[in-house]
């Protein structure tokens, strides 16, 4: 039987005749023109005219019929050509009205699939965000690409970005042959004071060669950026201060170039203000004093063996930044072997400054960018699979359709224009969903970022996620679009719809959708999981100290207000620490010159009676100052021997208290009390008194670096950290601190008050925000993997659902038929399982350099997952495997 | 247009469309068919390049004035036929309309002694 082809309606029919080529309106015209002119000629022979004459006079009449066929061939192509692009724009809307109908008369699947989609592409748009701001966008510098950053690698492989000494940027100046200008700045920026109008400030301050700016291709936005005269010893009294000190010590004053600042009591001269945007190599800064080399280089021991600059370098336009990283690294190497005792256990490296300020996070954000796409991944599988079988329910519509004419294109058209509606409304709500998350990371991401990183969706990020959205349409419309348009029309026509089970290339292409969610989903969690397994092994380890109920409180004294002497320092200190005492609630008070953290100072010692091989320059350890309470304070374990006391005076022997680490190191049994060490070649030794436990100043360090202690009465800093315990809550007790030290001595100025837990959590948010994002990505996933086995499972058991109806009212038991449904669907299921294992495999190599104290192929992580997985997909069965045992014979049958 | 013939009348401009819609007025025609009711309704005053009034025709099909199709001349040739479209049919009078008034003012105009 043959379906009669019914009386098309003209607007088919004016479709069908515009399917003209250019090629066929030349010959049209040609035929037009020709059939005249033979007309003509005929009447004119029959006129009496020879052929030849009447041909003649034919073609006179006409005129040039070259020129007119062109003529009238342009009007016919311009023509069609209209009517094509009408009739495009006709389809467009008429397919998009049908789509958008479509869409309406299912509205639970329209909303799930949009919100599906939405946070799909609002993830990737998020991360993209994120990525896009830290690893594309470029840095605030001209040409930054030829901007790069120098370091010394520590052979010991205890610091791959360690200052250089003056004598090496000095060399390194000399003998390179890559960079047109070099610029040194110390390493780490200084504390100092402001005397602002109301109360003094502390300020950071960067010293830094005045060849910065030059190099690094930033000129002011007010005044001028330092030059190299600003660094000769009569003007080294001239500043240039960043956009942000700009706004919050000087209030923004329009003018501010010229005006003096007195930072350290010494009076400046403020001659320009950086740019907003500026992001310098040392972070956030409010000052840049100009530093000449000069006075580190005038003692030649000390300028080999003071390692304490940061360099950076402009490449010469020849140079390309790989040879300039062979170019110093041969230096370098050169370097060691000129100067063994100070050069000899560093390499030199240079990287493109990007590279040096995207630095750790590079790694977490390329992991975090692949599972948004994994993600995504899943929500365009789980999306086809969902139109996968709408095209099924919907085969004898489309059947109707190509009966009257549609063609398979046309079909194929319209699901695409359906699944591009679909995509972009959920692209459209997961632009806002992602702009909601960037906000709410903001807070959360910005210190684990490059200080340039500003999270926000601009046009780039925009454009990228549009295309993701149209990409996604695409991706999950084009299967079961091509798949509705193989349809058998006359048997689908004939068969009754709802009888009728989906085929087996349908079902086969669903369970492989289904089996690829629930293996991408199983590599996600399993991801997921060994990242917070790492971050709370890193929070749980042993840090040697009790970090909660203690607050911290950094000072700055002053140079000019009394504090040069080093016993009025240690009187400023005494005195504090008793106010502090004093406070209600305070337990126990001790000072530090720094807390424990990653950038600790570092110094080499030596070791009394140690073998020759052992010079001074093998050993470091971290250097801390402290007053006698530190170790009772911060819970400290006294291994051996004794903390310091009021014997430890400023003019007795100097004594020292050491790390059990260290101690260990050097002698058997970390027997360590009564020996000595020293920290440069002429100085005394020190006496060790006291062996205390390791302390883990860097929580993302499996081993504890060595430590020294020595009592601040014998070297009392400037920069004294109180530190309080407290049986309450420490932040309570900032307040009283701020008017201690306001009575105590009005000129100082209090830095920071954080409870040192705080502290600690800080140098743990770089670790936390991958774990944060990953395991919200691994929960999306689930949930996605979740719907796409329940749909699975409904869509099956739905085709099946006559035959179960048969079998029931033939006496089959409603457990077998549970066990059918169950066994047609759970091979695919366990096929994901299996494929899951080789994404586990693929994520932990990704994950490897993020894993802390757990092994890749934790089993306990991964078992988790995959049990975590199971009884989400048991919870997605239930329902459609309830309703296969339920199905009423007698209805299945009517 | 050459101008070799003294004695045929140059065509005013926008006369030859409104001359074809109404060649077209008696039912669906070929170019040929339209040119020789041209000829013989002007008695061969007017002087047209042919090849010009199929550009008019085909220029009225593109304005949606006129349909043509392929169609079978009476000496069994295959012909394209040209049909007026109700728009075209409406234009023809208002022009028609518009060319009378014209004429019968300049005549008007002219008759004055």
């Amino acid at each position: 039987m043959s379906v009669p082809r019914p009386q098309l309606p003209p607007g088919i029919r004016r479709v069908f005749r515009l399917a003209v080529r250019g090629a066929r309106i030349d010959d049209d015209v040609q035929d037009e023109v020709a059939f005249h002119l033979e007309m003509r000629t005929a009447e004119l022979v029959a006129r009496g005219h020879t052929p030849e004459a009447a041909r003649a006079e034919a073609l006179r009449r006409f005129g040039d019929p070259q020129r007119w066929s062109e003529a009238m061939g342009a009007v016919d192509r311009e023509r069609v050509a209209r009517a094509r692009r009408v009739e495009w724009g006709d389809a467009l809307r008429q397919d998009l009205r049908f789509g958008a109908r479509a869409l309406r008369r299912t509205p639970r699947f329209t909303l799930l699939a949009v919100l599906t989609l939405a946070l799909g592409i609002g993830a990737n748009a998020a991360v993209f965000g994120v990525v896009k701001s830290v690893l594309l966008d470029a840095l605030p510098y001209a040409r930054a690409d030829r901007v790069m950053q120098v370091y010394s690698r520590w052979q010991d492989g205890t610091n791959d970005r360690g200052p250089l000494s003056a004598a090496m940027v000095q060399d390194l100046r000399e003998r390179n042959r890559t960079f047109e200008r070099l610029a040194a700045f110390e390493g780490l920026p200084r504390d100092a004071v402001l005397d602002a109008a109301d109360a003094p400030r502390v300020v950071r301050v960067a010293w830094v060669e005045p060849e910065l700016f030059r190099t690094l291709g930033v000129s002011a936005a007010q005044g001028r950026a330092l030059r190299e005269d600003d660094a000769a010893a009569d003007t080294a009294y001239n500043v240039v201060l960043t956009h942000a000190a700009w706004q919050q010590l000087l209030g923004g004053d329009p003018r501010a170039v010229g005006r003096t600042v007195r930072v350290n009591n010494i009076a400046r001269t403020v001659v320009g203000v950086l740019p907003r945007e500026f992001v310098g190599p040392l972070g956030a800064v409010d000052f840049y004093f100009p530093r000449h080399l000069r006075g580190a280089l005038r003692d030649p021991v000390r300028a080999r063996g003071r390692q304490f600059l940061g360099l950076v370098g402009r490449l010469r336009p020849d140079a390309t930044p790989e040879g300039a990283a062979r170019d110093l690294a041969a230096i370098g190497a050169a370097m060691s072997r000129e100067f063994p005792d100070s050069d000899g256990r560093f390499d030199i490296v240079a990287m493109p400054a990007r590279d040096a300020m995207v630095g750790d996070t590079r790694t977490p954000l390329l992991m975090l960018l692949a599972s948004a796409a994994l993600v995504l991944v899943i929500t365009c599988a789980n999306l086809a699979g969902a139109l996968l079988s709408r095209a099924i329910a919907r085969r004898r519509e489309f059947a109707v359709r190509t009966a009257l004419g549609a063609g398979r294109g046309r079909l194929v058209r319209q699901l695409l224009t359906e699944s591009t509606l679909l995509a972009v409304a959920g692209g459209a709500v997961g632009v806002a969903l992602a702009a909601v998350a960037l906000r709410a990371l903001r807070g959360l991401a910005l210190p684990a970022l490059p200080p340039y990183a500003d999270l926000t969706l601009d046009r780039g990020a925009l454009a990228v996620t549009g295309l993701v959205a149209l990409a996604t349409g695409l991706a999950f419309g084009l299967m079961p679009a091509l798949s509705a348009g193989r349809g058998d029309v006359q048997g689908t026509l004939r068969e009754e719809g709802r009888g009728a089970s989906e085929g087996r290339r349908a079902r086969s292409m669903r369970g492989m959708l289904v089996a690829g969610q629930i293996a991408l989903c199983v590599s996600l969690l399993a991801g997921a999981g060994l990242l917070a397994r790492s971050l709370w092994a890193m929070a749980a380890s042993p840090l040697g100290f009790t970090p909660s109920g203690v607050l911290t409180a950094s000072v700055q004294l002053p140079p000019g207000a009394g504090f040069d002497d080093p016993a009025a320092r240690v009187r400023f200190i005494e005195q504090m620490e008793a106010r502090l005492r004093a406070l209600p609630g305070v337990t126990a008070v001790a000072t530090t010159g720094e807390l424990p953290t990653r950038t600790m100072n570092r110094n080499g010692y030596g070791v009394e009676g140690a073998p020759a091989t052992v010079g001074p320059s093998d050993n470091a350890a971290l250097y801390q100052t402290v007053t006698d309470d530190y170790f009772r304070t911060l819970g400290i374990a006294l291994r051996r021997g004794r903390a310091f006391g009021p014997q430890d005076r400023a003019d007795g022997p100097p004594v020292v208290i050491v790390s059990e680490g260290l101690a260990r190191k050097h002698w058997p049994g970390g027997d360590a009390v009564g020996k000595r060490i020293r920290f440069a070649g002429n100085d005394p030794w020190s006496e060790v008194v006291g062996v205390v436990a390791d302390v883990a100043g860097d929580p993302t360090r499996l081993q504890p670096y060595p430590a020294t202690y020595l009592p601040m009465r014998q070297s009392p800093w400037i920069g004294p950290v109180f530190l309080l315990r407290t049986a309450g809550d420490p932040a309570a007790l900032a307040g009283s601190v701020r008017r201690a030290l306001a009575e105590q001595d009005a000129r100082v100025p209090l830095h920071d008050a954080t409870p040192m837990a705080a502290f600690i959590a800080d140098g743990l948010s770089g670790r936390r925000l991958p774990v944060l994002l990953m395991t919200a990505f691994g929960a999306l996933a689930l949930l996605l993997a979740s719907v796409g086995v329940w749909a699975m499972f409904a869509t099956m058991a739905a085709a099946r659902e006559r035959e179960f109806g048969v079998r029931i009212a033939l006496g089959a038991d409603r457990r077998g038929i549970a066990a059918l449904v169950l066994r047609q669907g759970g091979r695919w299921m366990a096929a994901g399982l299996v494929a899951g294992v080789g994404g586990v495999v693929a994520m932990t190599r990704l994950l490897r350099g993020l894993l802390y104290g757990v092994a890749p192929f934790d089993p306990l992580t991964l078992g988790l997952a995959l049990a975590l997985l199971l009884v989400c997909a048991t919870l997605a069965l239930l329902g459609p495997v309830r309703r296969a045992t339920r199905t009423d014979p007698i209805r299945a049958l009517r | 247009m050459s101008d070799d013939r003294l004695d045929r009348l140059n065509l005013l401009p926008g006369t030859l469309d409104v001359l074809v819609l109404k060649a077209l007025t008696w039912g669906p025609r070929h170019g040929y068919a339209v040119a020789r009711w041209l000829e013989d309704a002007t008695g061969g005053a007017l002087q047209i390049e042919e090849g010009a009034l199929y550009h008019a025709l085909h220029r009225l099909e593109q304005r949606g004035w006129v349909t043509a199709e392929w169609g079978v001349s009476e000496s069994n040739r295959r012909a394209k036929y040209y049909t007026l479209d109700p728009a075209g049919r409406q234009q023809l009078v208002a022009q028609t309309a518009t060319w009378t008034r014209y004429a019968e003012a300049v005549f008007a105009a002219l008759r004055t002694a």
